[in-house]
């Protein structure tokens, strides 16, 4: 019954994101085109000194000697069959170009969600259990010390230490390629490329994470059902694993449903300093190159990424409080 | 033109020559180079955009190669001739060519890369081969170029990176602009494309089949791609890449990694790139309508302080729009003297001649100036001109914006008043130089032209000239006339010529040999 119920949710809510995800399209598109300049611009720039008939020629292959509204109504179009168009800055697909960049970027954005969520849970519980001790202050002020410290700064910083230095870690890069390993020798290649740019991108949400978790640790302490527990005679470590931590938690993990945005966010700048091949440098590179096909596609798989992360969000929330309903 | 024929097979045998000197060359080895930023795409054939080039030279052969004193040699083309008038060129290409993919290169396939290619649909090439009416290939391995006027500086655009030659019976498949090949070139060049993984890098593999007997050396090229300028200075100091050109090293840094023992810094292979930092007046609207306050403005830049201060020394004051590259070629031309010790006071009479006196505050008029949106050195540029317009009474307020942004207000709008900018003067100045000072040149929406929108009758005429005249005395004759009226106009304040530095790993020998240098195809580099 219950399973049925959560089916019938999810499939509700995935039909509710379709008009979210069509709105950030139409918003995203006209967006665009307030930005000065364009892809025709850009291309010839490159070219140094190119004639007016190629820039004529560019903007007729590309679609924009067309009204506004046409441009709109093919993009949608398409976008129906899934065809998200085709780069004409990278010669390639809209398409394969994401699906080449969202592996890279899941995995780091999978990795730091676990590290920095875990990490910041435990931190911010153990600040809690301690709380005006010194050890809790000293949990308070690093948190407040990297939630204040700009990432690309704590990236460069660790590359200089642990990279240049120390030689512990590669500079940047997912892998090395001069060797370029094969099987789980690559496997071990790239987690080892991978441990820099994630502790640089975890740094501000595991601080981020456990200052909420400490605060709503405290605040679930002094709510009434914990006296109430306190008088059916249960141990102060029960009701703080039994009760507490579980309704704690829901701050945190709303929290972390939010962040998914920024998470992706940072991870240009993190992308950026380490040389990670995924989304965020796309974006980037797009933006600048006003390549407006690739960057809706961003956008467009963004938009879902988040989406579905929100959604798995509310998901876990009925399983850490079966008080929520669904609905 | 027999002489020229002769001079060619001279070269020819000079370079076989070396080729056997340079046998006992260590085989083997990656070279890591870094690009700065990620090419777009790698069809070298329909963009020019600079990184592409930098991939692509190492997997095309050009019909020509050049030394260092920019004159010719051979690389497809074995041995070439150019008619008295100006109006044939004959090459003779090399028989033992084979494309990446087993088939051997023949007259047919330059025809095609000129006529159907680069003069369709290359940015430059379109203006480069616009006088080449036909290609005819008597046999196999002659093309002959018939030109409707004389076009002498078609010869030296005629290298892998600006013009590659395309096999045929590939990239005549399908539509030129969007091919499928575009991200998976194929040609006859030392290297192979093997694998382009997106924001990582660009994977090439040692051609086995290469024309050159032995080379090139190196096993693999592996070109990467780093974002950020930190990281990618941490990389070469690592040792994890081994070459960086063309700023991709901040100058600060370039400084710092110069002192290791690992690393060596060239500024040489830039002399077919030949890079000037300008400045463009708009000329169409005061205050930048007078010629004085142009000239003042001019007098006021302290091009030194500029060079030593944000390009950390890797420059010369430049002495009009051509560069002193030119100056072995004979193309060179010198104008005004900017530079001089009393150029303060010069500028400030001038300003005063032209009507502008200093109000009660110290101040003449307020301009806005657009800084150049390409990195940090160009804000310090702007900067230091703030503060130089300030000693002769100008008050300057600095904008910066991105790129798409700044070339629609530089090159469509004509909404900006003094922008900084970079006029490359590439191989030829009918190619780089020209563009930017010619009334046919000053097109709305067309970039990095005549943005100043400035140009004299004497002028256009001696430009006109230069570009069919046939004899290299009356170019330079040519030149010589043209710099010191465009100095003396000041529709543009040209500052100084960036000697780019070029970084390398002390671990790789002759990687940087030609005047193209990291646009060149790396055949002779080798580990030492």
């Amino acid at each position: 019954m219950k399973n049925a119920s959560i089916g019938s949710y999810i499939l509700r809510r995935l039909l509710q994101t379709i008009p979210v995800i069509l709105g950030v399209v139409v918003v995203n598109f006209l967006l665009l085109q307030l930005a000065p300049g364009d892809l025709a611009t850009v291309i010839a720039g490159e070219a140094g000194g190119a004639t007016p008939e190629y820039i004529a020629e560019l903007r007729a292959r590309f679609g924009q000697d067309q009204p506004l509204f046409v441009q709109l109504l093919n993009y949608m179009g398409n976008l129906l069959t899934f065809d998200l168009g085709y780069s004409f800055r990278q010669s390639a697909p809209v398409l394969d170009l994401l699906l080449d960049r969202l592996g890279p970027t899941l995995l780091l954005m999978g990795t730091t969600l676990v590290v920095s969520l875990s990490l910041g849970i435990l931190l911010g519980l153990l600040a809690a259990l301690w709380v005006k001790t010194w050890k809790d202050h000293l949990i308070s002020v690093t948190a407040v010390l990297l939630y204040a410290t700009p990432l690309f700064w704590v990236g460069l910083m660790l590359v200089l230490v642990f990279a240049v230095k120390l030689d512990w870690f590669p500079t940047s890069g997912m892998e090395n390629v001069v060797a370029f390993h094969e099987g789980w020798d690559r496997v071990w290649d790239i987690a080892h490329h991978l441990i820099l740019p994630t502790v640089t991108l975890s740094v501000f949400y595991l601080a981020l994470y456990a200052r909420l978790m400490r605060a709503s640790m405290l605040e679930q302490r002094g709510l009434d059902y914990v006296t109430t527990a306190r008088a059916k005679g249960l141990t102060d470590a029960q009701i703080t694993r039994r009760h507490v931590f579980r309704n704690a938690l829901l701050p945190v993990v709303t929290m972390a449903g939010v962040q998914t945005g920024s998470l992706l966010g940072g991870s240009v700048v993190v992308e950026a300093v380490f040389a990670w091949p995924g989304l965020g440098q796309l974006a980037y590179q797009s933006l600048f190159a006003r390549d407006y096909n690739l960057l809706l596609g961003i956008f467009f798989l963004s938009a879902i990424l988040v989406v579905v992360v929100n959604l798995v969000v509310d998901i876990i929330y009925v399983i850490l409080d079966p008080r929520i309903r669904l609905g | 033109m027999k002489s020229f024929l002769l001079t060619a097979a001279g070269l020819a045998l000079a370079t076989a020559l070396s080729v056997g000197g340079a046998l006992a060359q260590t085989q083997g080895g990656t070279l890591v180079q870094i690009t700065q930023p990620e090419p777009p795409n790698l069809a070298p054939y329909v963009s020019t955009s600079g990184p592409i080039a930098q991939v692509t030279s190492k997997v095309f052969d050009g019909l020509l190669e050049y030394n260092f004193d920019l004159e010719p040699q051979p690389s497809l083309a074995e041995s070439w001739e150019v008619s008295a008038d100006g109006l044939t060129i004959t090459f003779n290409l090399r028989d033992d060519v084979v494309f990446h993919d087993g088939t051997p290169l023949t007259s047919e396939d330059v025809r095609f890369t000129i006529m159907d290619v680069l003069r369709e649909a290359h940015p430059r090439g379109i203006a480069t081969f616009r006088n080449v009416i036909a290609v005819e290939t008597p046999d196999r391995h002659t093309a002959i170029f018939r030109l409707d006027a004389p076009a002498p500086y078609l010869m030296m655009a005629l290298n892998s990176a600006e013009s590659p030659i395309l096999p045929a019976h590939i990239y005549a498949e399908g539509d030129i602009r969007a091919h499928g090949n575009a991200n998976e070139p194929i040609g006859s060049g030392p290297f192979v494309f093997t694998e382009w993984r997106r924001g990582e890098f660009v994977r090439l593999d040692r051609n086995d089949n290469y024309w050159r007997d032995g080379q090139p050396y190196l096993d693999r090229i592996v070109v990467r791609f780093i974002a950020d300028a930190s990281t990618r200075t941490a990389v070469l100091e690592q040792g994890e890449a081994h070459v960086a050109g063309f700023g991709a090293v901040p100058y600060q840094d370039v400084r710092r990694l110069e002192a290791l023992d690992t690393i060596e810094v060239t500024t040489r292979g830039y002399e077919m790139i030949s890079p000037i930092v300008e400045m463009i007046f708009n000329t169409q609207e005061p205050p930048f309508d007078n010629q004085m306050v142009r000239q003042a403005v001019n007098y006021a830049i302290d091009r030194q302080f500029v060079i030593d201060n944000v390009w950390f020394g890797y420059g010369v004051p430049a002495s009009g729009p051509i560069s002193s590259n030119f100056e072995p070629s004979g193309l060179f031309g010198r104008g005004i003297d900017f530079s001089v010790p009393d150029r303060i006071d010069i500028a400030n009479r001038l300003l005063d001649e032209a009507g502008f006196p200093r109000g009660a505050d110290g101040i003449r008029f307020e301009i806005t100036h657009d800084v150049t949106p390409y990195g940090e050195e160009w804000q310090r540029f702007g900067e230091i001109t703030v503060q130089n317009l300030a000693e002769i009474g100008i008050r300057a307020t600095l904008r910066y914006e991105d790129l798409p942004t700044w070339l629609a207000r530089t090159y469509t709008d004509y909404d900006f008043q003094l922008t900084s900018n970079f006029l490359f003067n590439q191989a030829d100045p009918v190619i780089g130089v020209h563009r930017g000072i010619h009334s046919d040149r000053i097109l709305p929406g067309t970039v990095f032209v005549n943005g100043s929108r400035w140009s004299s009758p004497e002028t256009d005429a001696l430009m006109d000239a230069a570009t069919v005249a046939t004899n290299a005395a009356t170019r330079q004759q040519a030149y010589q006339a043209l710099v010191p009226l465009v100095t003396e106009a000041s529709p543009v304040a040209y500052v100084l010529e960036l000697r780019y530095p070029t970084v390398h790993s002390t671990q790789f020998a002759d990687v940087i040999t030609s005047p193209i240098g990291i646009y060149g195809n790396y055949a002779f580099a080798h580990q030492r």
